[in-house]
């Protein structure tokens, strides 16, 4: 068995230099709470050249350098930390878990262990494999070493015995050598309890090859039992259980804001970091966002939840971000904001096979982006593929769900049939009376048709029908092209005059003046047998004197004339 | 005998002195072409009508901003939809911004429109249209979208020059065509291809009467790098 160990040594200052990367390189302390008695729990290498310690208090430390930058330690930074930690981790090895937490002089770490067996061949060598690891865990924004050993223990050994050295370093020991190799580490490094430390060290025991030279039953006669778990530590006698895969769980990142934010540019602003280090983390693990959540913490002790729409997973930070200024403005907080946490469900990454033999469309992350964004901007129901409804209603359509490229077979317009039938095409009103049609064309015998049939539905037209003259369809066409029609949603409201012969004025938002040409009326009326949703239409195409082609209608149900399109 | 050095900015005596127009062309390089060559051939979308395609030399040129503008019933949606329909027909996708909600997916079909093939976005009508901006800007860097049709629905006049501008180098980087449906030209210079369509005559006959098809005049007022002002006419409906 090969285990890695990535090791962050100062977790509270890389929690917050991973926060605030424009930190780096200042004089920077951590301090445990606000106020100028809080101690100081990390110091940045800058700082500490100016004499600030840690454990010292905050006072102390401002005295020793005046122009040090104090920040609160965050919980809640530190845990985003850790588990980016991991994630950087799970990007390379799909088995990971983080290490118990230490105590003592290494409280203050972060570790995370990974089954490294057999990845020799994926990164040439177990040298390889490290590096790789010290550089993911860089990309998540913290510093780390990286180790490879015999186990968790004697990794973890050799990663707090080269975190000196700085970030990147790693170290690999090889099979069977290892008790000669962690001969001259300090023993410090197994971190015994201070009773323990004080007599390893009255015994003149200062390496790990110094207390594994004792015997063992001296040792545990003379220090107690607990020396013996140290020196089966340094000897990597530990057993050693398999690394689980860990469950494919939230992604977390929360900030606890110093001052509450009552305006929304400055909490986007804070909310970009968050999204941007969830970007990152889900970018190291090949993953995007399912689902998004945001939980604001408002001053006065109350919280804001929602969450926010995602149409398709995503991991651009530049979409989430987008979309989430978009709830907010949609929806802004109650009150001030003192904490924020975003919540992400990882999922896999969709890929794509490209087609040889087709034009290459939206790639599948960036059409998952945009409708995201497109849902965002219009609403759900809003964005989609346009359909044909199975409905006579006038005007009635359906939208489903887009999917690009992954789109049923495909349709040549050219090669339709050409119209055989004798009968006109392209008369977008019967499609609203007829049966979605299916061969894109659509035939003009349901217009004929309804203008044949006597009125047997009890509706009374106030101008003489046009069953009486036998219905003339068009000659058949000859490829012409078609004319569409614009539609009005909803229909617009208008104030006609008519005469027998049907509609002589028209004013309206849209077409207004004498009516030149009337055709018509074609009748369409459906669903009699609900109260609430029957419709009768008698429908007119009517060329105003404005220049206007426009097809007014009477709702019988209503008693109102109204136009729903416009020829154009 | 060693030949004589040159002063500094001497030219040596054998070699024939530099044209001017050679040298403009060394300095400047691919942005000045000499007179007379013939123009880069250009990637076109066919609009389906070869009155327009022959108006346009090939169809709306690929990457660029291209405009339809025309009163109501000039036949702008008639004309979108033939390019919709051919362009879906080469199984490219598209995406219509339809701020006006005047897509009719009946008319789309019956133009022989692939709706599968149409990405479908209507934002909430209202007097601003930074919604449908947006919208068509997230269309265009998504880049892979053949076509981008955008109907402002008349308040095109509302759209800053700046957002025409954006628009049209969004449209540059991503290769999509964004053609917009206007009452009146309101994108101006960032227009690629402007055209003007303007009714002409409508026809009813037969008994009962029926609107048989109406005739337009397309008026290419604008197409950068070529002689405009050229016209075509069209008869919509049944021929």
């Amino acid at each position: 068995v090969r285990v890695a160990c990535a090791l962050a040594p100062d977790l509270p200052l890389a929690a917050v230099l991973r926060a605030s990367p424009e930190l780096a390189g200042l004089p920077l302390a951590v301090a445990s709470a606000p106020g100028p008695r809080a101690e100081v729990v990390a110091a940045s290498p800058e700082a500490v050249r100016r004499g600030v310690r840690p454990f010292a208090s905050l006072a102390q430390a401002r005295a020793a350098c005046g122009s040090l930058c104090v920040r609160v330690a965050s919980p809640a930074l530190e845990r985003a930390a850790r588990d980016a930690l991991l994630d950087a981790a799970l990007g390379l090895s799909p088995r990971a878990i983080p290490a118990p937490p230490a105590a003592g002089i290494y409280a203050g770490e972060a570790a995370v262990y990974l089954d490294a067996s057999g990845v020799g061949s994926l990164f040439r060598s177990e040298e390889g494999f490290a590096t790789a690891l010290g550089a993911a865990v860089q990309k998540v924004g913290l510093p780390a070493v990286a180790s490879v050993a015999g186990s968790r223990g004697v990794a973890h050994l050799v990663a707090r015995s080269i975190a000196r050295l700085g970030p990147g370093a790693v170290r690999v020991l090889p099979p069977g050598g290892e008790a000669e190799l962690l001969a001259p580490l300090a023993i410090d490094l197994l971190d015994p309890d201070d009773e323990l430390a004080e007599s390893l060290s009255r015994y003149g025991v200062r390496t790990l090859g110094e207390l594994l030279a004792l015997p063992r039953r001296a040792l545990a006669t003379r220090l107690g039992p607990a020396v013996l778990a140290l020196a089966a530590l340094a000897r990597g006698e530990e057993v050693e259980a398999q690394i689980p895969v860990p469950a494919r769980g939230l992604l977390v990142e929360a900030v606890d804001l110093d001052f509450a934010i009552d305006r929304l540019e400055p909490l986007v602003f804070v909310l970009r970091g968050l999204l941007s280090r969830l970007a990152t983390r889900l970018d190291a693990r090949a993953l995007a966002a399912a689902s998004l959540a945001l939980h604001l913490d408002l001053e006065g002790g109350g919280r804001d939840e929602r969450r926010v729409g995602l149409a398709a997973p995503t991991a651009d930070p530049r979409t989430l971000l987008r979309l989430v200024h978009r709830a907010l403005e949609t929806r802004p907080p109650g009150a001030a904001v003192a904490g924020a946490r975003v919540e992400a469900q990882g999922c896999a990454l969709e890929r794509d096979q490209l087609d040889l033999f087709r034009p290459a469309g939206p790639a599948p992350a960036a059409l998952g982006r945009t409708l995201a964004e497109l849902e965002a901007l219009c609403g759900s129901q809003r964005v989609g593929s346009p359909a044909l409804a199975d409905d006579h209603r006038p005007g009635a359509f359906a939208m489903v769900g887009f999917d690009g490229l992954r789109s049923a077979a495909p349709r040549c317009a050219a090669a339709s049939p050409p119209c055989t039938d004798g009968l006109r095409s392209a008369a977008p009103r019967c499609a609203a009376a007829s049966p979605p049609c299916t061969d894109g064309l659509r035939s003009a015998a349901s217009r004929c048709a309804a203008a044949s049939p006597p009125c047997t539905d009890g509706l009374r037209s106030p101008w003489p029908s046009s069953t009486g003259a036998p219905a003339r369809c068009a000659p058949p066409c000859a490829g012409g092209f078609r004319l569409a029609v614009r539609a009005l949603r909803p229909a617009v409201r208008a104030q006609v005059t008519a005469g027998s012969g049907g509609p002589s004025f028209v004013r309206s938002a849209v077409a207004n003046g004498r009516v030149l040409h009337a055709a018509g009326p074609w009748r369409t009326t459906g669903s009699w047998w609900f109260a609430e949703d029957r419709f009768a239409y008698d429908t007119f195409d009517v060329q105003t004197s404005d220049g206007t082609l426009a097809r007014l209608r009477y709702d019988h149900r209503s008693g109102a004339w109204e136009i729903d399109a416009i020829y154009d | 005998m060693p030949p004589i050095p040159f002063a500094a900015g001497d030219r040596p005596p054998d070699r024939p002195p530099e044209p001017a127009v050679a040298r403009l062309l060394r300095d400047l390089g691919p942005r000045l072409r000499a007179g007379g060559d013939p123009p880069e051939p250009r990637d076109c979308l066919p609009s389906g009508l070869p009155e327009i395609d022959r108006l346009l030399g090939g169809g709306f040129p690929r990457g660029r901003l291209c405009e339809i503008a025309g009163p109501p019933s000039a036949g702008r949606t008639s004309l979108a939809l033939s390019l919709l329909a051919r362009t879906t027909a080469a199984e490219e996708v598209c995406a219509v911004v339809d701020a006006a909600d005047g897509f009719d997916p009946l008319s789309a079909a019956a133009a022989g429109v692939v709706l599968e093939r149409v990405l479908w976005a209507r934002p909430v009508p209202g007097p601003r249209l930074s919604e449908a901006l947006r919208g068509a800007e997230r269309l265009l860097e998504a880049q892979g979208f053949a076509l981008v049709l955008l109907d402002p629905g008349g308040r095109e006049r509302a759209v800053p020059r700046s957002a025409w501008a954006r628009l049209a180098r969004t449209a540059a980087a991503s290769g999509s065509t964004l053609v917009v449906l206007s009452r009146e030209r309101a994108a101006g210079p960032q227009a690629e291809v402007a055209l003007e369509l303007g009714a002409l005559r409508a026809h009813f006959a037969g008994t009962p009467l029926l609107l048989e098809a109406i005739e337009i005049e397309v008026v290419l007022v604008r197409q950068r790098g070529a002689r405009p002002e050229r016209s075509a006419l069209l008869r919509l409906g049944a021929a």
